[in-house]
């Protein structure tokens, strides 16, 4: 069975193009447009993986990620954020002033190369 | 004559007042005469500066020579008088002296004799006005250094700015309201006592308490920034400079306060604002380069060759913008200074390692020879790890970068005096001379037939200077139009100290 990704992010542009990539590579792929709703698909889908963006305006990527992990139904699905503003200088930055945030499960910035969000998945999901 | 001294004769007899004229004023000395003592009197209130020595008859009808001289001496008793007494009686001169006359001369005497007794009682009386002289300046000297001193005071105690001085045991001689103020501690607290008793905020005690014992003779003044107040709400910058004398002893320092609670609070708002700014540039342009990725992978459907031509040229343009978004977001971080807060001991070694097996990929894809020697041990740095990453990223990218296929880069460190060197070589296009002296300028990019292809913002070079600037650290660039490039990067070995 094709295993379910739920993309969220609050641009559909970007939802829509990476849907298209996910799909493209036999996935299944459920999506939100805010953080929010991304918290309620994600305990409605049933997701294999979560693509997460960070920037968002109701509830912020960080904060998504941090109720999913504290969550004993969900914690144990891998998230990937998606990073647009935050460089990958940001990003540690990030990780060295709250703690909170290396509870995702890897990083990746966007726009991204299919290839590499493809492999950063496949390597996800195999864990 | 302005200097002429002025004698002034009062005697009853006209033969005496005459013959004295006469003697005194072929030395040239002004004489005016009196023939009893009211008149004598008056001549001298009258003007008694101008008087310089009084030649008086003490046995006079009327009024007594020694009444004269008691109304004199009530006058001034700085006036120098010499009594003459006719019938030569050691009593009355000795009374007289007792009185305060000068000197006396008896009756009868020759011009010789009226001579040395006049001219000592001016000589006399020169020294006297030279010490009245000196006396007025001292006063007025003193005057001049209490107004001096006042006003200093008034300036000191009118700044907005604190001041605190210490001398060389580390006791506060002299502080401001200004200060007390900003540090919240009474004034009184604070002079005359000794730092570890004034209860300072700990960081500015040890930065003056560092100031007053350094040893080190390049050590001139340093700035700090200190978070007061309860919440920490308040923010000082502490500015600390050591008063040396010629010898280069520590005599005691001096700080000056400032509260930058408002410059923090604004630099604060830039930063969210720029942020902001960045991330509604940044979010558009990152869902049309997806999107372009999306076409350009075919899977939106097949495009002709053509298409995907422009499609990929258009895909490096948006690149370019978001590069130069995300340099310019580093650059103002390293401006506010931001981007360099965390410095940590590091091995540099590791950072350049780590890059270097980061940008393998990339070099590899142009053929090039990269390589990175560094010797087993070398110096920790100071540094913050993600600056350093993107210092050396920078670099090597651009070698890489400007490097036709086929060539060599090679990353190579070493320890060199209080300094470890890196150096960023490759056998590239180099730099034309003319354009050496620019390249870490802000938005400056050689242009050439052989970098039109390249992207890049102009932007990368300038923050790599900002970040080694930040580190204490220099950069320098040798280039030899089509003989390659050397970046050299000196940081200094940890850790560093606060400038």
């Amino acid at each position: 069975m094709a295993k379910k990704i739920l993309i969220v992010d609050d641009d559909p542009d970007l939802v829509e193009a990476v849907t298209m990539i996910l799909e493209s590579k036999k996935y299944d792929v459920a999506a939100a447009y805010g953080g929010i709703e991304g918290l309620q698909k994600a305990k409605t889908e049933n997701p294999d993986l979560i693509v997460l963006d960070v920037m968002m305006p109701d509830k912020d990527g960080y904060a998504v990620c941090k109720e999913l992990k504290a969550d004993p139904k969900l914690s144990q699905i891998p998230v990937l954020l998606l990073t647009a503003v935050v460089s990958k200088i940001a990003t540690t930055r990030y990780t060295q002033q709250g703690g909170l945030e290396t509870e995702a499960d890897d990083y990746i910035d966007k726009p991204v190369e299919p290839e590499v969000l493809v492999k950063r998945i496949e390597t996800l999901l195999a864990k | 004559m302005p200097n002429q001294a002025h004698i002034l004769v009062i005697d009853d007899e006209q033969i005496m007042r005459e013959g004295c004229s006469r003697i005194l004023s072929k030395d040239g000395l002004a004489v005016v005469t009196a023939e009893n003592g009211k008149q004598g009197l008056e001549e001298i209130q009258g003007h008694p500066e101008t008087i310089d020595v009084i030649l008086l008859d003490l046995m006079m009808p009327g009024m007594s020579g020694m009444e004269v001289l008691d109304q004199i001496r009530a006058i001034d008793p700085n006036l120098l008088v010499i009594v003459i007494t006719g019938y030569a009686t050691v009593e009355s001169a000795v009374e007289a002296m007792k009185k305060g006359a000068y000197d006396f001369i008896p009756k009868p005497f020759t011009p010789d004799q009226l001579r040395i007794v006049v001219k000592r009682a001016l000589e006399r009386r020169t020294l006297q006005k030279e010490a009245e002289f000196l006396r007025k300046e001292r006063e007025k000297s003193l005057r001049d250094i209490a107004t001096e001193k006042s006003k200093i005071k008034t300036i000191i105690n009118c700044m907005g700015d604190g001041v605190l001085v210490c001398d060389r045991d580390s006791c506060i001689v002299l502080s401001n309201p200004a200060a007390s103020r900003m540090l919240k501690v009474h004034e009184s607290s604070l002079i005359g006592n000794f730092l570890p008793q004034c209860n300072l905020h700990t960081e500015l005690s040890n930065l003056i308490q560092e100031s007053l014992t350094t040893k080190d003779k390049g050590y001139t003044s340093v700035s700090q920034e200190l978070s007061m107040g309860d919440s920490g709400e308040i923010f000082l910058r502490a500015h600390t400079a050591p008063v040396r004398n010629d010898l280069g002893e520590t005599l005691g320092s001096v700080t000056v306060l400032q509260d930058i609670s408002h410059l923090k609070e604004l630099d604060k708002m830039k930063s969210e604002f720029i942020a902001m700014v960045a991330h509604e540039l940044r979010a558009p342009l990152a869902a049309v380069e997806q999107q372009l990725t999306v076409i350009l992978n075919k899977m939106a459907g097949e495009i002709t060759e053509k298409q995907e031509q422009l499609l990929g040229r258009a895909k490096e343009r948006t690149k370019g913008l978001l590069t130069l978004i995300k340099d310019l977001l580093d650059l103002s971080k390293i401006e506010a200074g931001m981007m360099v807060q965390y410095k940590e001991p590091l091995r540099l070694q590791e950072v350049v390692q780590k890059v270097v097996d980061l940008m393998r990929a990339e070099a590899e894809a142009k053929k090039l020879d990269l390589q990175f020697t560094a010797p087993h041990t070398l110096p920790l740095i100071n540094a913050d790890r993600n600056s350093m990453e993107g210092i050396f990223t920078n670099l090597i990218s651009n070698a890489i970068k400007y490097t036709p296929e086929g060539g060599k880069v090679w990353v190579d460190l070493v320890e060199e005096g209080e300094f470890v060197k890196a150096t960023v070589s490759d056998t590239g296009i180099g730099i034309k001379k003319e354009d050496l002296p620019r390249i870490f300028d802000k938005f400056y990019r050689v242009k050439t037939v052989e970098t039109r292809q390249i992207v890049g913002t102009g932007l990368g070079l300038s923050i790599v200077k900002s970040v080694v600037d930040a580190h204490l650290g220099f950069i320098s660039v040798e280039s030899e139009e089509g003989g390659g490039t050397t970046f050299t990067v000196l940081l200094p070995k940890g850790p560093i100290q606060t400038a």
